[in-house]
């Protein structure tokens, strides 16, 4: 794991096989640099907002993506995205929601709260890549975040 | 000696006098003879004397009883010498006295009259004496004066001359005068002549000329601030002058004035000028008096003139007012006479109801004692008015003119002295006829009232029955709801578990299928090399294992979703639904490939999504099962009924063996090989499951290798 301070990719992820799968993934794109996977939403506000396990770090230094599971222990991935997008500061940041259902409530909660990309994980690994493909390339490579 | 000055202010006096007269007319009449108590001196000729018989006497004496006597005084004098009779003035013990010279000094002890009398001084001198002709030639001559005597403070005062001598009284001076000595005595004319007189002295002779300055006037006194009095005395003493007694008094104790009497000429014109003015002014008072009460009288004559036209006036109207009333009145009014009933008075009110053209023609002609319908009601008319004096609303039939009968009501009173009944009469027929006619309604009402009170009460028995019924009834729905309540909230709580559940399924179960395939996928990649032929196929197998699980949990949750979500109902144009779905679905090749006909199809009252998840099921199944037909053609058409309409997608595909119809919308149930054509066999489950809730149904037929027609029918009502 790299240093907190430079984490670019943020997954929220509780089930740690998914996890690696994304990472996998992540890496078979050229992604795998600066990745920090937390497995609660608690843990993802921590670190988002410098505090508890995280108040060592600085809270200048944003990811540049969070990639978030729905289903988390603690406080649930709608909490969060709800916190993030309430918050000046940290509601630039973009968010993904990786979730396993096309549950319509979910998606349309989701946009409700600001989220910016939705993405079913699909059981077919080589979907799920092609879709990470797709995500990173668009919002690291091509979307430049405005300096706050 | 009363000279023409003294008449001119008696003549004023006595104007004055009458004018009060004149005002206060009778008035002077009016007072009490209350008796005044005076005091006369004995000895002041002919002023105050006394008579033979010892009663005072003197013109004085006399001019007070008379002016007394004129305002209503009676008298009552005593004799007493001078100096007595003033203190007992001063003092109060008399009310007045009748001769009292005027003088500063006194005026401060008494009021006074005016003066009746002005007495001059004279100069008296022996006979024969020369060379005295006026008071400048008493110069250096001896006077003898009475000592204190105003005469005494007159010579000093005027210094008539440097040698005066005094003596105690006049006599003595006149005596000493007579005797040679001496040149004159100054004093009063009239009193000095007197005593020369009495005294016998001849010798002596007043000259003849005038002493200015040395006049006396003599007034009737009364005690100082008896003003009432005064003025009594004062108007006495007017009346007395003015009417002569004055006069004659002095001639009684003057004698006539030798050498001063007057012409007869100058009388008249005296008596004239003073009667003329008293006339004039007592005519002017009697005229103003007279024409007052003429004024007085005539306005109250007036006055009483116009009160009685105002009675006589309103007597008119009055009487007018009650003829008006007697004729106009819209009641009748009657007389008759006890004995027979023969109309004695009428007026047309009368005459009218009784059916005669006038009340000349009704009087004398009607006799109420043979109009009575029922005679019996005139005998118990009389008895009754004859004992109590009236009838009050007494109700009779009669008989009019023409024999047709009316009711009546009068009110009456008897006089028993003329013989007479008089009283006012209605025509209350119509009301005697709504009467009887209420009574039979009455009769009728009651009637009816009985009837539709049992009625009422029946249907109120019935009602009660209804009411119990109904809340028996009440009690049922109230229980049902209560039920029917819990089960709702029993079916919420089941649907909220069933959400829960399939959120469950569609999470966690897939997360599994993910590592499986996911970490399959990495052995292949990573240890590919180890890996035989065999053994990657077995990993295919997992994958491919895998995948159709996560197919089959998707079309499951789908088919729930189907039944959770809620409906909503809208137009839609289904050959554009057709048209579209055709267009998702249909891969590049199978659009080349395919014939996709679309026949007329109306519009349906729908869920947009559902319906084209409907499309999409059943245009997917054609394509599919078309695969491998040789007639690649799907046709879309509806069949109207006038209850209901049919949409249809017809194929020229596999077909099915229609023994095996039933199982065609069962869920999982496929009648071909996965390998043929692939599928979890969930699609017309949920076709079916979506048409039922439109209330509608499904149904297909087909034929093994030529192909399969499905359709669905809703009711029009939902498309309406």
């Amino acid at each position: 794991m790299e240093k907190t301070d430079q984490v670019e990719i943020l997954i929220v992820e509780d089930n740690p096989d998914d996890a690696e799968m994304a990472l996998r993934a992540l890496k078979k794109n050229k992604l795998a640099n600066n990745i920090l996977v937390v497995d609660d939403g608690e843990k993802a506000l921590d670190f988002i907002f410098a505090r508890g396990d995280y108040k060592e770090r600085s809270s200048k230094n944003r990811p540049k993506i969070i990639l978030l599971d729905l289903k988390l222990p603690k406080v649930s991935g709608l909490e969060v995205l709800k916190e993030l997008k309430a918050n000046k500061k940290t509601r630039i940041i973009p968010v993904i929601v990786l979730t396993s259902s096309k549950e319509e409530s979910d998606i349309v909660e989701s946009y409700e709260l600001g989220v910016n990309s939705y993405i079913v994980k699909p059981v077919d690994f080589d979907k799920f890549v092609d879709s990470v493909n797709d995500l990173g390339l668009y919002w690291l490579l091509l979307n430049q975040q405005p300096s706050v | 000696m009363i000279n023409n000055a003294q008449y001119c202010l008696i003549l004023s006096l006595v104007l004055i006098a009458a004018f009060v007269c004149a005002i206060s007319g009778a008035k002077a009449n009016c007072f009490p003879g209350d008796t005044l108590s005076i005091a006369s001196e004995p000895d002041y000729p002919p002023y105050c004397i006394i008579d033979e018989k010892g009663h005072a006497d003197g013109f004085s004496v006399e001019l007070f009883k008379a002016s007394a006597d004129a305002v209503g005084f009676e008298v009552d004098v005593k004799i007493g010498i001078w100096k007595k009779i003033m203190n007992d003035l001063a003092e109060g013990r008399i009310d007045a006295l009748p001769l009292v010279g005027r003088t500063p000094e006194r005026e401060k002890l008494f009021d006074f009259t005016m003066p009746y009398l002005s007495l001059h001084g004279a100069v008296f001198v022996r006979k024969g004496t020369a060379g005295i002709n006026s008071l400048e030639d008493l110069y250096g001559k001896e006077i003898l004066v009475m000592k204190d005597d105003n005469a005494e403070e007159f010579v000093r005062r005027e210094q008539l001359t440097d040698k005066i001598t005094t003596t105690n009284t006049f006599e003595e001076a006149f005596r000493t005068l007579s005797s040679g000595e001496y040149d004159a005595v100054v004093t009063q004319r009239v009193m000095g002549l007197n005593l020369l007189e009495e005294l016998d002295i001849t010798n002596i002779e007043a000259l003849n000329f005038q002493v200015p300055g040395f006049r006396q006037d003599f007034c009737f006194a009364v005690q100082k601030g008896d003003t009432l009095l005064l003025e009594r005395l004062n108007e006495g003493l007017s009346v007395v002058i003015a009417n002569d007694i004055y006069k004659e008094l002095r001639s009684k104790w003057f004698g006539p004035d030798a050498g001063k009497q007057k012409s007869l000429k100058e009388v008249i014109s005296i008596v004239l000028l003073i009667l003329i003015p008293i006339l004039i002014i007592l005519i002017l008072s009697w005229i103003i008096s007279l024409r007052q009460q003429v004024k007085n009288r005539t306005k109250s004559l007036n006055k009483e003139v116009e009160e009685r036209k105002k009675v006589i006036d309103a007597l008119k109207i009055s009487e007018e007012t009650y003829r008006n009333l007697f004729q106009n009145a819209q009641v009748g009014l009657f007389r008759t006479r006890i004995s027979d009933g023969q109309i004695l008075e009428s007026n047309e009110q009368l005459a009218k109801m009784f059916g005669y053209p006038g009340r000349k023609e009704i009087i004398a002609d009607y006799k109420t004692s043979e109009n009575y319908v029922d005679p019996g009601t005139r005998e118990e008319m009389l008895q009754q008015i004859k004992t109590k004096g009236f009838v009050q609303n007494f109700e009779a039939r009669f008989y009019r003119k023409d024999r047709s009968i009316f009711w009546a009501s009068y009110s009456a009173r008897i006089n028993h002295e003329q013989g007479w009944i008089e009283g006012v009469v209605e025509d209350i027929t119509d009301r005697k006829e709504a009467e009887i006619e209420l009574r039979g309604l009455k009769v009728n009402l009651e009637k009816e009232v009985v009837a539709r009170t049992i009625e009422l009460n029946e249907k109120v028995q019935k009602l009660d029955k209804s009411q119990k019924a109904m809340l028996y009834m009440v009690e049922d729905l109230n229980r049902i709801t209560a039920e029917l309540k819990e089960e709702r909230r029993k079916l919420q709580a089941s649907n909220q578990e069933l959400e829960a559940f399939t959120y469950s399924v569609s999470h966690d179960l897939r997360a599994p299928l993910r590592a499986i395939n996911g970490f399959s996928k990495f052995l292949l990649d990573d240890y590919a090399e180890r890996l035989d032929d065999e053994g990657k196929r077995f990993i295919d197998t997992i994958r491919r294992n895998a995948s159709k699980m996560d197919q089959l949990i998707s079309d499951l949750l789908n088919l729930s979703r189907v039944s959770r979500s809620e409906m909503r109902l809208s137009d839609v144009d289904m050959k554009s639904a057709a048209f579209e779905v055709f267009d998702d679905i249909a891969g590049v090749q199978e659009k080349k490939e395919f014939e996709f006909v679309v026949g007329d199809l109306p519009h349906a009252k729908c869920d947009p999504t559902l319906i084209r998840q409907v499309w999409g099921n059943l245009i997917d199944n054609a394509l599919k099962y078309s695969a491998h037909a040789k007639i690649k053609k799907i046709e879309i058409l509806a069949r109207q009924k006038k209850e209901e309409i049919t949409w249809c997608v017809k194929d020229r595909g596999a077909g099915f063996d229609s023994r095996y119809i039933d199982k065609l919308f069962g869920i999982f149930q496929r009648l071909h090989k996965e390998e043929e054509y692939p599928g979890t066999g969930v699609g017309l489950a949920i076709v079916q499951r979506i048409i039922h809730r439109h209330g509608g149904s499904v149904h297909a037929s087909g034929e093994i290798g030529k192909g399969a027609e499905f359709c669905f029918t809703l009711p029009r009502s939902h498309n309406d």
